[in-house]
């Protein structure tokens, strides 16, 4: 790959719309769209394996998941009434873990969340994007964290055999990596509160703080940690650069998250979720959780994310009458791609990408 | 025997259900209250207590000394901040929502507030009933309101607050708007609030209840509780009822930090009522860390509410105003705004004295818009509303009447008013900043309201000085 080459491939997401055949084109994203089946075969192998059985996504529905950080949803018109686009398979994840004998399934699922303009800024987030989604009955997040961590390491196992391929990406986007990590299980996990501290500490450094501030254009980073609250994009980023190996932060304080990651029953205030975090500055790979289950418990939980009950209704009645523990996680396709080819943005792992804001192809 | 209510059973045996509400001929119109504060009188008001200008003020040679003259009373400064905001006085426009007149004149007032530099609220069914951005009824929408506010505002004051009912959240109002383009770049400059509704004045633990026409009525009826189904029932008006809304200390804690959580770019504001717990709902709000509280007097809100609750549900606004005094005690920063049937300089006052951050008005905005278009001296007397032959020609007139510039006009010319006033009792207590102000500068005309705010009894003594050793007077 010559640097001429290089220089001709304009990346920013506008320039999608200027020549989009230009871009898909490229030698080098089609090879990161090579990629990209490859890794979804290798998780398709992996799930089979496990005695998972995979679903088509159903995508339209009268109430989709209540969504996190002020993502709006699209809605289409449904027979007089209004339907809504998935902004994720949970509710459906959760009633065919129930149903199924197997207790296992996943999807691959696209998901549509009209984000915030400034989720552009960030580099990982996209308009419409694919999860690998997956949910177990019986089991509790602990258990499925083991999943997912075998399954990460399963993936970037078989993609050691393309690492040759793998360079001339890196190569081509000024990555500094030679090779793909040696995932060792089990990963690190920490408490959200473990992973506050830490920051807090680090915060301590003004370095860290004046690094944050010019990358990220923020004001007084340090202000931000709280052990109440999710982690700051910034700050993500930053616990995830100080890591060489993928690693968990679990048990995120109630209000962090949606009604469905259940709460410890023993530890008011903490729920049983966790999310996965690829190093090098990749940050946020995959979230999951236990899920609520009982009716009673569901019904305070969604008042206090202000959801109306009421569209609810097939889902509190499944899980009135039939609902079972399960846990789950989703795992970003798109973050995937971009942590195992070292992609500047998670914008150049999909063809014809949404970010938000930018009307493109 | 003679003042037995016999008209009022009269008119419930004609009315059944619909006599807990005011006069049905106002329904939609019913912006001017009703005098059941007042007649019999049974609870104490602002009006209770009085500003105690001293003789003796450090404060005004200091002032001096700055300035290097005397200060007169334009020296005072009025503006302040309010849940962030920086506002040029201490007045928050209280949250209308989508009902008839209030949508009506809401870009006006919205136009004005902009211009005065104080915050705008917007009510909860505005882009439910009359649309988000496209006008779903002959009245304007959601955006048209938010950005007759936001494009007007000048000098970086103000600040706009967004409230979202149970109903409005099948919107997603909130992420509607946080994700909107023509709303980021005020999102951006912290200049939106997102207001959390969980009471209002004149009915403390009841939802909204609305009449509205039938055109809408078939349109949201699968939204909201509508007991008369307008497809098999035909008549002009139907009520439609929204759910108060569950709350527990755990539910308003988790809501807080939600907002917080899902909208990191915008303030968070909470609007509740004359609850008896009310110290509680103040602790746990602040503790969350929202930026500001707004306390509606059971004088307060009272559009579309219930006879009955105006009458006998909540806390007087002097009795919230102790909530907000015992807050302070306890040593409580966050923004408390009080309402409640206060609309004037000297209510701005005796307020912040006694710990609030700010007053909101909103019958007060009301009327000054009303009161400035053509026809006004018509509507104050409600003869075109009260007049059923009389009230199509009202809603023609008043249509006609808020197209010009009169409204805004009203608005601007009634918050100078009020600035005026602002500085003038300020000045007169020696003081010439807002955060200065304090229980000092008030007195009460009764020892109730004396011992419930720890103020002085303006007929008792104030406390001993000490002997007076008096020179110059030959003693015996």
């Amino acid at each position: 790959m010559s640097m001429s080459q290089k220089l001709e491939l304009p990346l920013e997401p506008h320039a999608f719309a200027e020549d989009i055949f230009r871009i898909v084109s490229h030698p080098i994203m089609q090879e990161v769209y090579r990629f990209r089946h490859l890794i979804a075969r290798a998780v398709r192998d992996f799930l089979d394996g496990e005695g998972f059985v995979e679903f088509d996504p159903i995508m339209i529905g009268p109430v989709t998941d209540p969504g996190t950080r002020g993502a709006f949803e699209f809605r289409i018109p449904y027979y007089g009434r209004e339907y809504r686009l998935m902004r994720s398979g949970i509710l459906y994840k959760q009633l065919l873990a129930a149903a199924m004998e197997e207790g296992k399934i996943y999807f691959f699922y696209p998901n549509l969340r009209h984000e915030p303009i400034d989720a552009a800024r960030t580099g990982r987030h996209l308009v419409e994007f694919v999860q690998i989604d997956l949910e177990v009955r019986d089991a509790d997040h602990f258990q499925v964290m083991e999943i997912a961590e075998r399954l990460l390491k399963h993936v970037i196992d078989e993609m050691r055999r393309y690492e040759d391929r793998l360079r001339k990406i890196w190569e081509f986007f000024g990555s500094e990596r030679d090779s793909l990590p040696d995932v060792k299980l089990p990963l690190k996990r920490m408490t959200h509160r473990e992973a506050v501290e830490l920051l807090m500490e680090h915060a301590k450094d003004d370095k860290v703080i004046e690094e944050l501030e010019s990358r990220f254009g923020v004001k007084r980073p340090q202000d931000r940690l709280s052990f109440r609250a999710e982690i700051p994009w910034e700050w993500e980023w930053y616990l995830s650069k100080i890591h060489e190996q993928p690693f968990f932060i679990h048990d995120y304080p109630r209000g962090a998250r949606g009604f469905y990651d259940r709460e410890y029953p023993d530890k008011p205030g903490i729920l049983m979720d966790f999310d996965l975090l690829a190093p090098e500055g990749h940050g946020e790979l995959s979230s999951g959780a236990a899920r609520e289950y009982e009716v009673s418990r569901v019904f305070a939980r969604m008042r206090e994310t202000n959801e109306n009950p009421e569209l609810y209704r097939w889902y509190l009645q499944f899980l009135r009458d039939h609902g079972r523990p399960t846990a789950g996680f989703g795992i970003g396709m798109e973050r995937l791609v971009k942590y195992i080819c070292d992609l500047p943005s998670v914008h150049l792992a999909r063809p014809a990408p949404k970010i938000p804001g930018v009307h493109s192809p | 025997m003679t003042d037995y209510p016999i008209d009022e059973i009269f008119r419930r045996a004609k009315l059944g259900e619909l006599a807990v509400y005011p006069p049905k001929d106002e329904f939609g119109y019913n912006v001017f209250g009703a005098d059941v504060y007042t007649k019999p009188r049974r609870f104490l008001l602002l009006d209770d207590i009085v500003l105690l200008p001293p003789q003796f003020t450090p404060e005004r040679l200091e002032k001096g000394i700055e300035l290097l003259r005397e200060p007169l009373y334009t020296d005072v400064s009025t503006e302040t901040s309010v849940g962030g905001f920086r506002v040029r006085m201490p007045v928050v426009c209280a949250a209308m929502g989508g009902t008839h007149i209030a949508n009506l004149i809401g870009p006006k007032i919205a136009k004005g507030c902009a211009e005065m530099g104080v915050v705008y609220s917007l009510g909860e069914n505005i882009a439910a009933i009359r649309g988000y951005d496209e006008r779903l009824t002959n009245q304007p929408s959601f955006k048209e309101r938010a950005l007759a506010y936001l494009e007007n505002l000048k000098d970086g004051y103000g600040g706009l607050v967004i409230q979202q009912s149970v109903e409005d959240e099948n919107l997603k109002l909130w992420e509607k708007v946080y994700t909107d383009p023509d709303f980021d770049q005020y999102v951006e400059e912290g200049l939106i609030a997102f207001e959390i509704k969980a009471g209002q004045g004149a009915k403390p633990g009841l939802g909204g209840e609305v009449l509205v026409s039938r055109e809408v009525a078939l349109r949201i009826k699968d939204h909201y509780y509508i007991p008369e189904d307008p497809e098999k029932v035909v008549k002009d008006y139907y009520e439609r009822h929204s759910a108060p809304g569950t709350f527990t200390e755990d539910i308003l804690a988790s809501q807080i930090r939600l907002i917080k959580n899902n909208f990191p770019r915008v303030k968070v504001f909470l609007k509740t009522g004359p609850y008896r717990d009310l110290d509680r709902v103040i602790e746990i709000a602040s503790r969350e860390g929202v930026d500001a509280i707004t306390i509606d007097g059971k004088e307060g809100g009272t559009g579309m509410s219930p006879i009955a609750g105006m009458r006998d549900l909540g806390l007087p606004t002097v009795a919230c105003l102790g909530a907000i005094a015992r807050a302070r005690d306890r040593g409580i920063r966050t923004s408390l705004i009080i309402s409640g049937r206060l609309y004037d300089g000297s209510h701005v006052v005796k307020s912040l004295a006694l710990g609030a951050s700010a007053v909101a008005f909103g019958r007060p905005l009301v009327y000054a818009c009303l009161g400035s278009i053509p026809l006004a001296p018509t509507f104050i007397k409600r003869e075109l509303f009260r007049n059923p032959l009389l009230r199509e020609l009202g809603k023609v007139a008043l249509k006609w009447g808020v197209r010009g510039e009169g409204c805004t006009k009203g608005v601007v010319n009634y918050l100078k008013s009020v600035e005026n006033e602002v500085k003038m009792l300020t000045s007169a207590l020696g003081k010439y900043y807002m955060d200065r102000l304090s229980r000092e500068d008030v007195g009460a005309l009764n020892r109730d309201l004396a011992e419930l705010f720890g103020i002085r009894y303006v007929y008792s003594a104030p406390e001993a000085t000490g002997k007076v050793v008096q020179r110059g007077v030959e003693l015996s």
